[in-house]
């Protein structure tokens, strides 16, 4: 199954985006660029936010933990120094989650992919500055197999899990895995969550010259973007 | 104009789409980037934004359309902005939410001088010109036209509400009537009397003495910015909202 992206959900939000994944639904907000506070101002790039809202109650430490990963892997994307002395402000709520009970640092990582991909694509819906476009996905090791975007019940019981995002040229903006693995299992697992990242931002007709690419995944992201842009520009055909 | 290159951020511009240019020059608009320390051989031009390349071949222009971003001020933009709070010789005014205040001299307006200045409240809505955006420093805005020292329209907003729309669909409703596949204003006014400001801020100030013809007219302008209506819907929803005013 691949995941479904919807932009602009929000009204109020400059962008805003809801992405689901096989596990986790994600609501996204991002606001920018914003007035900042005198204490976080940086003098010569934007500063950037992530808040993270569990589905219940309020964050902890974990959000917090996941909320640095986020920046860093925003401070990637975004071309900072366009707006200096300003913040980018992206709100993540979480709306759904796997209904078994998971393994604290399992879910942790299991999280980040859909966090990465909500984010990305607020940020896009907010016309805010980019310099490349990212996919994150998740993989896990079952039983000496790599599962690519795994379902809740691969999770059980797997032996590693890999959150990792690339962007459109195969750069690797992203890494963090739990769990029992070697450095040649790493190896296989980027290989492979390179492959399915990089055909859900692959153009229309390349993919199937390319290695296969139906039975990579659609190109998921790509789609949702021009599907966004033509609803936008659709007054201009008939005018 | 019929292009329909849709990039992504970090794309390159492909070449075919470049326009012709006798003097060797290229003006970029809105989200694009160029990289001077690509190989001088290729003109690498990078999207930051997702949407529809646009170009216009008589001025030579490139640049990609984002609905929904930020609206960012530039001289002489007309928006429509609220007042926060004055100082001795300036009113403080939202331009957008968030955003530092832009400023406006108590005597930009028409014929004002220290004894005929209009005097504004905190709440009161401007009309208003762009007069100076730059880089670092602070948004300045005036009621009267530099040319002429006119007020050309602009000047305080009187009674009405103002209505959030999107910084796309002020831009649309600013080309003008006919144009951008909007009929909403011209249908309306056969039927009912009112007056709009549109500021390019994403903010629309609606008068019509009434209130509810008024908030009729505001909703059916954001109504067509979020429900993204064709013409014949547009008409239809013009049909019910004068039936139920």
């Amino acid at each position: 199954m691949s995941p479904s992206l919807a932009l602009h959900p929000l009204v109020r939000a400059d962008g805003s985006a809801t992405f689901t994944s096989n596990l986790y639904t994600v609501l996204a907000a991002a606001n920018g660029p914003v007035e900042v506070s005198r204490r976080d101002e940086l003098p010569e790039e934007a500063a950037i936010e992530v808040n993270i809202r569990p589905s219940s109650g309020v964050g902890g430490p974990r959000e917090r933990w996941m909320e640095s990963v986020i920046t860093s892997l925003l401070r990637s994307l975004l071309l900072v120094h366009l707006h200096p002395r300003m913040l980018v402000q992206v709100t993540l709520q979480i709306t759904a989650e796997p209904s078994i009970k998971l393994k604290r640092g399992v879910a942790d990582v299991a999280l980040l992919p859909t966090l990465a991909n909500a984010a990305f694509a607020a940020l896009v819906d907010g016309g805010l500055p980019l310099e490349r476009t990212m996919v994150a996905a998740l993989a896990v090791v079952r039983e000496g197999e790599v599962v690519v975007e795994p379902t809740e019940k691969d999770l059980v019981g797997c032996q590693s899990v890999h959150a990792m995002a690339y962007s459109m040229k195969g750069e690797m903006l992203l890494t963090e895995s739990t769990g029992r693995f070697d450095l040649e299992l790493w190896e296989d697992v980027s290989e492979r969550l390179r492959e399915t990242t990089m055909a859900a931002m692959a153009k229309a007709g390349e993919d199937e010259g390319m290695e296969g690419g139906a039975e990579k995944g659609e190109p998921w992201l790509r789609h949702a973007l021009k599907e966004n842009v033509v609803k936008a520009n659709a007054w201009r055909e008939g005018g | 104009m019929a292009s329909s290159t849709i990039l992504l951020p970090g794309e390159t511009v492909p070449h075919s789409q470049l326009p012709e240019s006798k003097k060797g020059t290229l003006t970029l608009g809105p989200n694009l980037r160029h990289l001077p320390q690509a190989p001088p051989a290729s003109i690498s031009i990078l999207p930051t934004s997702s949407g529809l390349l646009q170009s216009d071949a008589k001025k030579i222009a490139l640049w990609l359309d984002t609905p929904h971003a930020r609206y960012a001020p530039s001289v002489g933009d007309l928006v429509v902005a609220q007042v926060h709070h004055s100082s001795t010789e300036t009113y403080h005014v939202m331009l957008t939410p968030q955003t530092p205040y832009a400023l406006l001299g108590q005597l930009a307006f028409e014929g004002a001088n220290k004894k005929t200045r209009p005097k504004l409240e905190a709440g009161d809505s401007v009309y208003a010109r762009v007069k100076a955006a730059g880089r670092g420093e602070d948004v300045e805005i005036e009621c009267v036209s530099p040319n002429s020292g006119k007020a050309d329209g602009m000047g305080p907003l009187k009674g009405g509400t103002v209505f959030n729309v999107s910084p796309a669909f002020a831009r649309r409703l600013m080309m003008g009537p006919g144009k951008g596949g909007f009929v909403v204003l011209e249908e309306l006014g056969e039927k009912l009397k009112f007056e709009v400001a549109v500021g390019r801020n994403g903010r629309v100030w609606v008068e019509s003495g009434s209130v509810r013809a008024t908030v009729a007219v505001g909703r059916l302008l954001v109504g067509c910015d979020e429900g993204g209506w064709g013409v014949e819907e547009q008409r239809r929803e013009v049909r019910r909202a004068v039936r139920e005013v």
